[in-house]
């Protein structure tokens, strides 16, 4: 105690904390949001370690596991792209998962949801053949995400009725899914033709690109409006978004100086405080600003889109750096960040999202303030199915060998997404990198086996111990002798009680 | 008399606060010691350090006389002090001696010898607790499960804990917070008991009407310093408060006689279930008018939270109609009754009218954060809303870091700042569209020290004056008389009758309360 606060003067004392949080508030914001799951991850490698020296009785043994990891996930021939490849379902997945968290719904059947996905774009890649990619493909991502949606919109409708916990619904859900898959592939979307048992591959038009292949992809005009389209509306999206920035940051200026006159507080302010000078000169400037930037969205997403229908095929024919044409990375990697930005816009920067938080962190509060809590379970389990009904589809267009669903289709995804999410503590950005780290520890764990005889299931065994670290955090707070956060931080439960 | 507890210069810092700073306090024997200050005076920290679970950076402890060093809880247990905390330390499912034994079990001599594998001998041990019980006037059985009782005799149990433990000194931790006007009384007069019978008492509390009626002398605290000693004799509740709050505190709510509208909220024969399917609100009628303020006073759990929950939307009408402005919404859903004005200051503020891990700057929207400015479409515009929320907390002066602070890490007082400024904001702002405003405010200050309990007196009599229809529903008879035009008296279900706030008295509501009818009264 004696060197927290060394300080007899009470003035001082205050001083210096205020300084302190001045100086370091971001950087101590960051470390603290960083640091847990950073240590997490060393003692779950520490851990490992220990695991395999002591199972193979030498320490070099460890040495060999890490560095086999390590050349395996990035090293080695496609071994970083393969990280990547990895990766794009985990990041749904777990975005999907996150998703729930923040809804205050702990959706255990993401695993069960990516299957309905994954049969859906099955069906709907071969079923549509003939329209041209620009349509065919965003309707097969589509049919994934509906079909993933309308999975977990059945726990979700269950629960906002009966109140049943979607924990349990989800999971059994899951099997369902199983049995379905197994079904519409082996019965009614079976390929006559093929020895094996899958679906009819999806038509070309409907697949993900991989990098390779994009050079020619964009030979076809069409495929290249599509894509001038895509960029054009980033294009618009993002130069909205600088144009709010500056209008916030206006705003901030007009608030300076509109304050002494409402100062009173009384309605009857309302209406009167605009005939100020301040207020004119302010109203001004808004339509100023107004006119010279309500077009420059607009003009530049065009001028983007014209550029890219007309440069990109040739530049892209000219020079490629992905020419491998074993590399199976495709374009479904700049989909999942998108789908990142998607959810953190969605959760942080709407009314549905801060309808979905409120419902997460109080539901009693969010009823108090006029919210409709049943429609938000079933929209929050929803919109986190359609997620993970994304992740299926992915794999179904963009990585699976035949481009088709198989009897076999197993993946494990779902479950390790879980802790994806909590290692990324439920912030899509985070998810990025945790799925990233994820992806390469499930791509190296083969070379690791190879390198160095240790089981690859050693991952498993180090990924669950990242997991119960970041479930308990108190665990490593222990370890590392920190101290407990002073505030409590905005963080949904991780669920309710069965009660519901 | 001789001083059985006497600390001096007591100095206590945490990080970047000084939470005691060179406090003298002194309990004589016999003596019941009103501790009186704020939220955040430091009483708490002081009496923690007596009770061991702090260490003091400075200052000296001494009891009967002698230095001692107070190491733990158990230390103080061992010396004769006993605390009973303001949330009770019971193991719900264990029966009355059972948890008065935790800790401490006898056991039966025969089997002694089994070391932690003896027998409990409950026997011996219910009937010292039936002798104490006799003794103070504790009435509890001692087999009966901590969780059926209630809260007032859940407290009783604490005591006689503390009386088990051979406790010579009792310190009180806001014993009254959670009880009744009724039980608190009772409470005195066990405390009064027991100081007879040679205890001395410590009472922690912010409560002034309290401090009147039980103690022998007051100590207030403020910001971490003891600002003065008096006896209830030379002391008023003006100069009480002023030391309490640091400047002059007005207690009695100015207000000009209420120049009541129309009807605003009109109830007819309401019906409410409660959760166990009791009919707890069984035939209400009442009226509010633009301009008044309607106080119900009742002990608590008489219906005014199923009242209250049904007039707001978020519990199912059995029978009976609610007419907002002429229009019928009885069983209309709470985001239609907050877009026709009504605005709801809730009983719980953590349950109903706070999301604690969000912003300050996202609890002061909470029901109107989807409403052009704050957002365009589904798009939430944060400047907008920061402008919205810095306007408010300057207004309401509510003591946050920023708005981007967490509700959760305010203080109470603070917490309920926030609600009252949003649904006092959302009034202005019904007011500014021509829709006569209603403000439902069930216990708007409970738990709250005298400087913010007058600050939202203030506001509520303010929004009264702007014209606003105002339900105040509060088991503080204190706020009900201060704050109220007319007084409805709620007792089990029914509105026992309305009476004038500017002729009835304390006595005459507090009849009421008790379900006592004038004409009973008389007869």
């Amino acid at each position: 105690m004696a060197d927290l606060a060394p300080d007899t003067n009470p003035k001082t004392v205050a001083s210096s904390r205020q300084e302190r949080s001045v100086a370091s508030s971001l950087a101590a914001r960051l470390g603290n949001l960083l640091s847990m799951p950073a240590l997490a991850l060393l003692s779950a490698f520490v851990l490992g370690a220990v695991v395999i020296w002591v199972t193979s009785g030498q320490f070099v043994t460890v040495l060999e596991a890490y560095s086999g990891l390590v050349r395996g996930a990035f090293i080695k021939q496609r071994g970083f792209s393969e990280s990547l490849v990895a990766m794009v379902p985990y990041v749904f997945l777990s975005l999907a998962v996150a998703l729930g968290f923040k809804a205050g719904l702990f959706n255990i059947g993401v695993e069960g949801q990516f299957y309905v996905g994954a049969i859906s774009a099955a069906w709907a890649g071969q079923a549509l053949a003939g329209l041209p990619a620009i349509v065919h493909l965003p309707l097969a991502l589509l049919a994934g995400a509906v079909g993933g949606a309308i999975w977990a919109g059945i726990p979700g409708y269950l629960k906002a009725r009966t109140g049943a916990h979607e924990v349990i619904s989800t999971m059994m859900m899951n099997y369902v899914a199983f049995r379905l898959a197994e079904f519409v592939v082996s019965g009614p979307l079976r390929d006559r033709n093929a020895t094996a048992v899958q679906t009819p591959r999806i038509s070309r038009a409907a697949e993900l690109w991989s990098l390779w292949d994009i050079p020619n992809r964009l030979a076809e005009p069409l495929n290249a409006l599509g894509v001038a389209l895509l960029f054009g509306f980033l294009a618009w999206i993002i130069t909205r978004a600088v144009r709010g920035r500056r209008e916030i940051a206006n705003s901030k200026l007009q608030m300076a100086d509109g304050r002494s006159q409402t100062a009173n507080g009384k309605w009857q302010m309302a209406d009167g405080g605009s005939q100020t000078n301040s207020a004119q000169d302010a109203l001004r400037n808004t339509e100023y600003a107004l006119r010279t930037t309500h077009y420059a969205p607009l003009i530049i997403a065009i001028l983007v889109a014209v550029l890219s229908f007309a440069a990109l095929p040739p530049l892209t024919r000219l020079g490629w750096p992905f020419a491998d044409q074993y590399d199976r990375l495709h374009i479904g990697i700049f989909l999942a960040v998108l789908a990142a930005v998607g959810v953190w816009w969605l959760l942080w920067k709407t009314t549905i999202g801060f309808e979905l938080r409120m419902v997460g962190a109080n539901p009693n509060a969010a009823r108090y303030a006029g919210v409709n809590i049943t429609r938000n379970i079933v929209l929050g389990l929803a919109l986190s199915g359609a997620l993970a009904g994304v992740a299926g589809t992915v794999e179904v267009l963009g990585v699976s060998i035949c481009r088709c669903l198989p009897l076999f289709f197993s993946s494990g995804y779902g479950f390790d997404s879980i802790a994806i999410a909590l290692l990324g503590r439920n912030n899509p950005f985070g998810i990025l990198a945790s799925s990233f780290l994820f992806g390469a520890m499930r791509n190296g764990a083969d070379l690791m086996e190879l390198n160095s005889g240790v089981s690859k299931y050693v991952i498993s065994l180090i990924q669950a111990l990242v997991l119960l670290f970041v479930a308990a955090p108190a665990v490593v707070r222990w370890i590392y002798r920190m101290r407990a956060p002073r505030q409590a931080e905005e963080e949904a439960p991780l669920t309710r009680g069965w009660g519901g | 008399m001789t001083s059985v507890l006497q600390a001096t210069g007591i100095t206590k810092r945490f990080p970047g606060v000084i939470a005691n700073s060179r406090v003298d306090f002194t309990l004589e024997q016999g003596e019941i010691h009103a501790l009186l200050g704020e939220n955040g005076a430091g009483k708490s920290t002081l009496m923690n350090i007596l009770y061991g679970l702090y260490q003091p950076d400075e200052g000296q402890v001494a009891i009967n006389g002698q230095p001692v060093t107070i190491a733990s809880p158990h230390d103080a247990i061992a010396r004769g002090i006993g605390m009973v905390h303001q949330h009770f330390m019971l193991v719900p499912p264990l029966t009355v001696t059972e948890n008065i034994m935790l800790g401490q079990e006898s056991v039966a001599p025969l089997t002694k010898a089994l070391g932690e594998l003896a027998v409990l001998d409950r026997r011996s041990a219910a009937a010292r607790i039936r002798e104490l019980s006799q003794r103070y006037g504790l009435a509890v059985d001692p087999a009966a499960i901590v969780g059926d009782l209630p809260v007032g005799a859940q407290q009783r149990v604490e005591i006689i804990k503390a009386l088990y433990r051979q406790a010579d000194i009792l310190i009180l931790d806001e014993p009254t917070a959670v009880l009744t006007p009724q039980e608190a009384d009772e409470l005195f007069v066990i405390m009064r008991g027991m100081v007879e019978q040679g205890r001395s008492i410590v009472f922690i509390t912010h409560k002034l009407r309290e401090v009147f009626a039980v103690a022998d002398r007051i100590s207030v605290m403020r910001d971490g310093r003891m600002v003065g000693t008096i006896r209830p004799a030379e002391a008023t509740r003006e100069l009480l408060a002023e030391m309490m709050v640091g400047r002059k505190v007005i207690l009695q709510v100015d207000k000009a006689a209420a120049q009541p509208g129309a009807a605003v909220l009109e109830v007819e024969d309401l019906h409410v279930m409660d959760d166990r399917q009791h009919m707890t609100v069984a035939g209400v009628s009442l009226t509010v008018r633009a301009g008044e303020i309607l106080g119900v006073a009742g002990v608590q759990g008489n219906g005014q939270t199923e009242l209250t929950e049904a007039l707001t939307g978020l519990r199912r009408v059995a029978a009976g109609r609610v007419i907002l402005k002429g229009a019928d919404t009885t069983h209309v859903p709470p985001r239609q009754l907050v877009e026709a004005g009504a605005s709801h200051v809730p009983e719980d503020r953590h349950k109903h009218g706070l999301v604690l891990a969000f912003p300050v700057r996202d609890n002061l929207v909470l029901c109107s954060y989807y409403q052009p400015p704050l957002a365009q479409g589904v798009r939430l515009n944060y400047a907008a809303i920061a402008a919205r929320a810095a306007d408010l907390v300057r207004q309401f002066d509510v003591r946050t870091p920023g708005i981007g602070t967490s509700a959760g890490s305010l203080s109470g007082g603070n917490q309920q700042k926030v609600i009252v400024a949003r649904e006092l904001s959302r009034i202005s702002e019904a007011g500014a569209n021509g829709h006569a405003p209603l403000l439902i405010a069930n216990q708007p200050t409970r738990g709250l020290d005298v400087g913010s309990i007058e600050f939202i007196h203030r506001r509520i009599v303010e929004a009264r004056d702007q014209g606003a229809a105002v339900l105040l529903i509060s088991a503080e008879l204190d706020e009900i008389m201060s704050l109220s035009d007319r007084i409805a008296v709620m007792y089990k279900g029914h509105i026992l009758d309305t009476v004038d706030a500017r002729t009835a008295t304390r006595e005459q509501v507090g009849l009421l309360m008790a379900g006592v009818t004038t004409e009973a009264a008389h007869g």
